[in-house]
């Protein structure tokens, strides 16, 4: 990534000296987050749009009815498209790091791309928030797979948090049509037909990601005992770029990791990397809250349309 | 925290002391000494590391600010550090660490075997062991013809013909760049093109550094030990200087020219003998006929160059010619390739040394 | 959870250790020194592995894959998992994301570990092959790259030692072996030589946030043990080094 992103020195002792001094380029305090704005799309269900200061992520939900693997007969499948298109950003090339592996298969952005999406695979599905046991519908022969799209919309760093936000809340929103089992056979009722259910989730993980910057030497880093290092909150492109390290921490409501991923960098005092934890639960907290609060009122606003259709059969029979 | 109590084998280590036993300084005893002589640093509250003494990463050398910081350190505010597994070594006020392994890094005058591995404008990259390629310019070969011509573009354009991929040579680093790599020159008789022979390659710190590289050995066959690990065993020039010889380069110069095209410089009258050996035949790629015996010979050298490698011992052209009388005793050539019989000569060579030390 | 009781009421794990054990370590330096500048073995319990290390050298000199690079980087990384370290012998997919992944954690970290402006312009290859694995794979690569890197002769500000440690029910358990790893939520942390500065950190299972405290001081601890063992493999190594040379 960022290839032909070049930063020059002025512009990079700027940054880090403004940093030192508690200010972000954005006006934003170091441990402050940029607005999370969440818009759910009114047309159908588990279509969210996420953005994260200029960061936009779009998340699609689909279901459908397919055979489960045949290792794992009692449980759905669940699956995480993040294949990142040169459309949010030049620096991302097509097919570099997911599926078209090959050509630059070991460049930096490709790797970008991996660790972004092994990220969000962590801590959503390895960490089980959602429940793909009650996507079972007959075991071994029929299950539910549930397939998460993300699009990345527009890269102004930060990508992990933002699609973390925003598969949890269409996960959340999304309703598969009602089924009934009947022995072998299933009869899927159309959303017009009944009330379409919600998935099960287990618990909504979040992730939070810190960015380090070193205000002295590497050798100070290292041997030093002074441990002021600066720790960012939500780093947007720039400062992502120029920093030297960073730590994506992915926490729920009940005070569990779900994933936890200091690749190097800069080495952080274990104190500190507390500290950070500690922090991130409370942010967590909030953004929990957060969109807790997006998903009420678009509830509210579909609950209306409900009603009416409600009084329409009745009146019909 | 609770105590971790770990088992660990240490028969490794016990067998690895065996071997140790005592260590006598030979060949390398005395340069250290010429270093030694500004040892009595002030060892306040015993922090300061001793010369000779083994670091480590991460280890703290000093905590004496009054210190120059040499190659493989690094420092923070007044402490200095070691970056690599090495011994410290002291010149005046600059520490350094010498790390017991690692690539060679060049320093002008050193006689080095190289690979030719890229021809490029008007200069080759030369393989030689280091972390960079060294260059080798045009100018600083001898030109087929005579030192005394000048470069032309048609030298520039045949720059093939000279030396090719592949092809390896000796040469001398004539300068450093900023970064750490070579720049080469063979501008003496001594230097150039290697033929007739076999390379060997050793790690490059157990060569001894010595005034000359390039010797010739019991049994018809020269050595040049490359200050970068890169040996070169062949057999030895006969009558190099001798006119016959003069004369027969410069026929075989002649029939290359009517036959291979023009070549700057070939066919011409020569003025010195020193123009006669610098025509083509030194770039020729002919090795002159060798006999079973010499054969035999070179590749017994190589045996006994690599035995000293495998046991890690430092090596001069004394020790090769004593390790080569003592592989004499261990059979045939093919025989000397067994790791068992490597060590062997090994440690006969050590011995032999000893008690020659103790009369 | 598991037909196995990995943690006895007496204390005693499935393999016999205690809480605060590590497996057996044994490390070696310069095992391959005809094929590479540094090698190194490692073997932490029954997880066996080999690092290689070429370099540092002309960026030409890399491998198809690396040297093409735009960008030229200056350290390149590469796990090898053949099917035969692990006992099913499931074929993997050639281009193991989770491999991937490790091997740009890896990278990371030792980018800042390496004195890199030694090393302009040049490439220092790094290829790691697990012989056997049983747990802790990203740990016993760190610290075999570790001593590989030391063994070439690059310079390096600090060991990195890494360790895992898992937790069961209230207990933390130091360095995993794969049974345990397959049951249990588990961290690998990385630290810089003696200090309690961590490096790396990686978990992939869900853990409560306050038992996070009492796994890294445990790892860190761990991890310190394990620069002790392999600081006195490289001194020993060096010693006899020395004492051949003269």
């Amino acid at each position: 990534m960022g290839l032909d992103y070049d930063i020059s020195t002025n512009e990079q002792n700027f940054v880090l000296e403004a940093l030192k001094q508690d200010v972000r380029l954005d006006g934003r305090k170091l441990n402050e987050m940029r607005e999370v704005n969440i818009k759910i799309l009114p047309s159908e269900y588990g279509h969210v749009e996420v953005s994260l200061g200029r960061t936009r992520v779009g998340c699609k939900v689909s279901s459908e009815i397919v055979k489960p693997y045949e290792d794992r007969p009692f449980e759905g499948i669940f699956m995480i498209n993040s294949e990142i298109s040169p459309m949010c950003s030049p620096f991302f090339e097509v097919g570099a790091g997911g599926s078209g592996y090959g050509v630059g298969s070991n460049s930096s952005q490709a790797n970008e791309e991996v660790l972004i999406s092994r990220m969000i695979e962590k801590a959503v599905r390895r960490s089980n928030a959602l429940d793909v046991e009650s996507l079972c519908i007959v075991a071994g022969k029929k299950c539910w797979a549930i397939r998460a799209d993300l699009q990345f919309l527009n890269y102004d760093g930060n990508f992990v948090d933002a699609s973390c936000i925003a598969v949890m809340s269409a996960l959340l929103h999304f309703r598969k049509p009602d089924i009934e089992v009947a022995g072998e056979d299933v009869v899927v009722y159309d959303t017009n037909q009944r009330e379409p259910v919600p998935l099960s989730i287990l618990h909504i993980p979040i992730s939070i990601t810190f960015n380090y910057f070193n205000p002295n030497g590497s050798e100070e880093n290292i041997k030093g005992d002074l441990n002021n290092e600066l720790i960012l909150v939500d780093a947007d492109l720039l400062e992502e770029r120029l920093s030297l390290g960073s730590m994506t921490i992915t926490l729920n409501k009940n005070q569990e990791i779900c994933q936890m991923m200091k690749s190097g960098g800069l080495n952080i005092d274990a104190s500190l990397i507390m500290n950070c934890c500690s922090y991130a639960s409370k942010l967590v907290d909030e953004l929990t809250e957060k969109i807790h609060n997006v998903l009420k009122q678009d509830a509210a606003v579909r609950t209306n349309k409900t009603e009416e259709k409600e009084l329409r059969v009745f009146n019909e029979r | 925290m609770d105590i971790i109590t770990i088992t660990q084998p240490r028969q490794a280590h016990t067998a690895m002391n065996a071997s140790v036993s005592d260590d006598d300084d030979v060949e390398m005893g005395d340069m250290q000494e010429n270093m030694d002589i500004n040892m009595n640093i002030d060892i306040d509250g015993s922090r300061a590391k001793a010369e000779k003494d083994i670091v480590v990463p991460g280890e703290m050398i000093t905590d004496d600010p009054s210190w120059m910081r040499g190659h493989g350190t690094y420092f923070l505010s007044e402490k200095t550090y070691s970056a690599k597994a090495g011994t410290i070594l002291r010149v005046n006020k600059l520490l350094s660490v010498i790390p017991f392994k690692g690539r060679y890094s060049p320093e002008t005058g050193d006689h080095v075997v190289g690979r030719i591995v890229e021809v490029s404008n008007k200069r080759w990259k030369v393989n030689i062991g280091a972390e960079h390629d060294a260059i080798l310019m045009l100018g600083a070969v001898n030109l087929p013809g005579g030192v005394l011509r000048r470069k032309s573009e048609a030298d520039e354009l045949q720059m093939r013909a000279i030396l090719k991929e592949g092809d390896l040579l000796n040469a001398e680093v004539q300068s450093l760049f900023q970064d750490g790599s070579a720049s080469l020159h063979t501008r003496s008789l001594k230097y150039g093109k290697l033929r007739n022979g076999v390379f060997v390659l050793v790690p490059s710190n157990l060569i001894i550094r010595a005034k000359n590289h390039a010797h010739d050995l019991p049994g018809g066959v020269s050595i040049i030990l490359g200050v970068n690990g890169y040996c070169w065993i062949y057999k030895t020039k006969l009558n190099q200087h001798t006119s016959t010889g003069v004369e027969q380069s410069k026929l075989e110069a002649a029939i290359k020219s009517s036959v291979g095209g023009y070549k700057p410089g070939a066919g011409t009258v020569s003025i010195t003998s020193l123009e006669e050996q610098s025509s083509w035949d030194i770039y020729s790629d002919k090795n002159d006929a060798i006999s079973n015996s010499i054969k035999e010979t070179i590749s017994r050298y190589k045996n006994c160059l690599l035995a000293l490698s495998h046991c890690n011992i430092s090596i001069n052209e004394t020790r090769l010619a004593k390790a080569y009388e003592i592989s004499l005793g261990y059979g045939d050539v093919n025989s000397l390739v067994n790791y068992d019989t490597q060590q062997y000569i090994g440690d006969d060579l050590i011995n032999s040394e000893k008690m020659r030390g103790s009369e | 959870m598991s037909r196995f009781e990995l943690y006895s009421p007496e204390g005693i794990r499935i393999d016999g250790r205690r809480w605060n054990e590590l497996r057996q370590f044994h490390c070696q330096t310069n095992t391959h020194p005809n094929a590479s500048d540094g090698s190194s073995y490692v073997r932490q319990g029954n997880s066996e592995v080999i690092c290689l290390v070429k370099g540092p050298m002309d960026t030409t000199y890399g491998s198809s894959s690396t040297k093409q690079l735009p960008d030229s980087p200056v350290l390149s990384i590469s796990i090898n998992h053949p099917a035969f370290a692990t006992m099913e012998r499931k074929k993997r997919p050639r281009n193991d994301k989770r491999l991937t992944e490790l091997s740009i954690i890896l990278k990371r970290c030792f980018l800042k570990t390496i004195v890199l402006h030694n090393f302009a312009r040049s490439l220092i290859e790094v290829t790691v092959t697990v012989l056997s694995f049983d747990g802790g794979l990203l740990a016993t690569c760190c610290n075999a790259i570790t001593l590989a890197l030391i063994d070439a002769g690059i310079s390096l500000y600090d060991y990195v030692s890494a360790v895992t440690v898992g937790l069961y029910d209230q207990t933390a358990l130091l360095d995993l072996n794969s049974l345990e790893e397959i049951d249990l939520s588990f961290i690998t942390i990385g630290v810089v030589g003696d200090s309690d500065k961590l490096n790396l950190i990686l978990c992939e299972d869900r853990l409560p946030l306050d038992k996070l405290e009492r796994l890294i001081s445990l790892g860190i601890e761990g991890c310190h043990r394990l620069k002790g063992l392999m600081n006195d493999t490289v001194r020993q190594v060096g010693a006899d080094l020395l004492s051949k040379k003269q």
